[in-house]
């Protein structure tokens, strides 16, 4: 297979925009204008990516990668947010966290030399560590607030029963953690057997040998899984007390679901 | 302040309750009633501070409530709520819950607890889900018991409950308040249950304290058209 898709071959990606567009006419899902825009604006934010990603790769290590990974991770947290509506501080609260788990995880992958400090190598791997956390980080937001709501009986049951937030909070964070963690165990599992990780696929369809894909893919894959626990168990941890006022009360907040 | 007063409310203002100034006596057990919306289970979270007062003071055994450490305010004025909210677990983990926050736990004291809520022992070890509703709601007392508290606020603990396990409940709270001096302030929309199990009443409406006094006097001889409706 070659590398260089031909931009005339691009062309020809509209019959995959074209089925589910011909699917909304018929059955009237009223989809049509999402369907093409979405993919438009899906298209133009690749090549412009595909353009700034040329340019920082020509950049010093030391420019190119601070300046992308800072826009990675203030778009993530922006993104992130959203799930934590009606949450004080959710924003500055997923920014430290995105910059805490991004450096640890280059840190470690520089440290034990798995790639080098040059931007086409650290972007793409920062991306999917940070784009992973920031779903992992939204998932955790929006399971606690509805863990919190199901729950305000039992919480305030066991308030009344002498025990602290922290203490009261205890069934909510496991469960909360729990959800968070389990389809990434799951998704561990299933690994190159139901689908080829995005990775492994692109650095396979580039040239690269399968065995040398497969410990890039292990790389990143287990990089994920790490930050991903790590992301649910920091936000879940940092916004549980959110809930309470500084009387051990709780606080009856409306939060978007 | 004399210490015979076991609460006292100056002045509280909790929405939607007004201004409430009223006295609870050691040993009295207090029922609360009125119509939807009056502000009775407001009221009932003020006494173990699961809400504050946004005016007022309220003042335990002659002492400001938020002078308390609050989780061991908590544990002398227990609460048991309408539903039995029972955590997820056996029988078991549910009784412990209160005393091993302090470390302060030994299960041989499980089976005296079920006892007191009238359950057989070898409950200990049931998971919670296999429990009917009345069998949840018992346990739900055992477990605020756990902590021996003075005072027991009840929001309405036998609403959801049939006949037979309300009487079967009702037998337990007077044990309590009988044998183990425990002052129960008891919210309830059913006049015979306060009959049977009070000595003074607090008529509320609106958020407001209508009547108030002698339990049997209230109900015999009910001086407002609000308590008059209210009894037909």
């Amino acid at each position: 297979m070659s590398p260089e898709i031909s931009n005339q071959s691009l062309l020809f990606l509209v019959v995959f925009v074209l089925v589910p567009l011909t699917l909304s006419y018929y059955y009237q899902l009223g989809l049509s204008k999402g369907i093409i825009w979405s993919s438009i604006r899906g298209t133009i934010q690749l090549f412009a990516i595909g353009y700034l990603l040329t340019y920082l790769f020509d950049l010093p290590a030391y420019i190119g990668i601070p300046f992308m990974l800072t826009i990675m991770i203030t778009v993530a947290s922006f993104h992130a947010r959203k799930k934590g509506e009606g949450l004080p501080s959710v924003l500055g609260i997923i920014f430290i966290g995105l910059i805490v788990i991004e450096v640890s995880v280059l840190g470690l992958w520089l440290l034990f030399d798995m790639i080098e400090f040059t931007p086409n190598e650290v972007i793409p791997m920062s991306g999917m560590v940070i784009g992973n956390s920031m779903i992992a980080m939204g998932l955790a937001l929006e399971r606690l607030k509805s863990e919190f709501k199901e729950n305000e009986g039992r919480l305030t049951a066991a308030l009344s029963l002498g025990a602290e937030p922290k203490q009261a909070s205890q069934i909510i964070i496991q469960r909360t953690l729990g959800a968070s963690l389990i389809p990434n165990v799951d998704k561990l599992k299933t690994i190159g057997l139901v689908q080829l990780p995005g990775m492994m696929t692109g650095l396979i369809l580039g040239g690269v040998s399968p065995i040398m894909a497969i410990k890039y893919q292990l790389v990143i894959s287990l990089s994920i899984f790490s930050s991903v626990s790590l992301s649910a168990i920091y936000i879940t941890l940092m916004m549980y007390k959110y809930f309470y006022n500084n009387r051990m009360q709780l606080k009856h907040m409306e939060f978007d679901q | 302040m004399e210490h015979d007063k076991l609460f006292t409310f100056d002045h509280v203002k909790k929405s939607p309750l007004h201004s409430l100034n009223f006295s609870i006596k050691r040993g009295e057990n207090v029922m609360l009633f009125g119509p939807s919306g009056a502000g009775k289970s407001t009221l009932l979270h003020l006494f173990n501070r699961l809400s504050d007062p946004e005016k007022g003071s309220i003042y335990y055994l002659g002492k400001d409530l938020q002078s308390y450490s609050i989780t061991e305010l908590r544990k002398q004025v227990g609460l048991v709520m309408q539903a039995p909210n029972l955590f997820p677990g056996t029988v078991l983990d549910n009784l412990k819950y209160g005393p091993s926050l302090d470390g302060d736990w030994n299960d041989a004291r499980a089976e005296a607890l079920l006892e007191d809520v009238q359950l057989p022992a070898d409950y200990i070890d049931r998971s919670v889900d296999q429990l009917s509703g009345g069998e949840q709601q018992r346990v739900s007392l055992a477990r605020t018991l756990a902590n021996k508290p003075s005072v027991l606020l009840l929001d309405e603990p036998t609403s959801a409950l049939d006949q037979h396990t309300t009487e079967e409940i009702e037998q337990v709270l007077e044990g309590l308040a009988v044998e183990q001096g425990v002052t129960l302030i008891m919210v309830t929309h059913h006049l015979d249950q306060a009959k049977r199990l009070g000595s003074r009443g607090i008529f509320l409406s609106e958020g407001e304290i209508v009547e108030e006094g002698n339990l049997a006097d209230l109900l015999s001889n009910p001086k407002t058209e609000e308590l008059q409706a209210f009894m037909t």
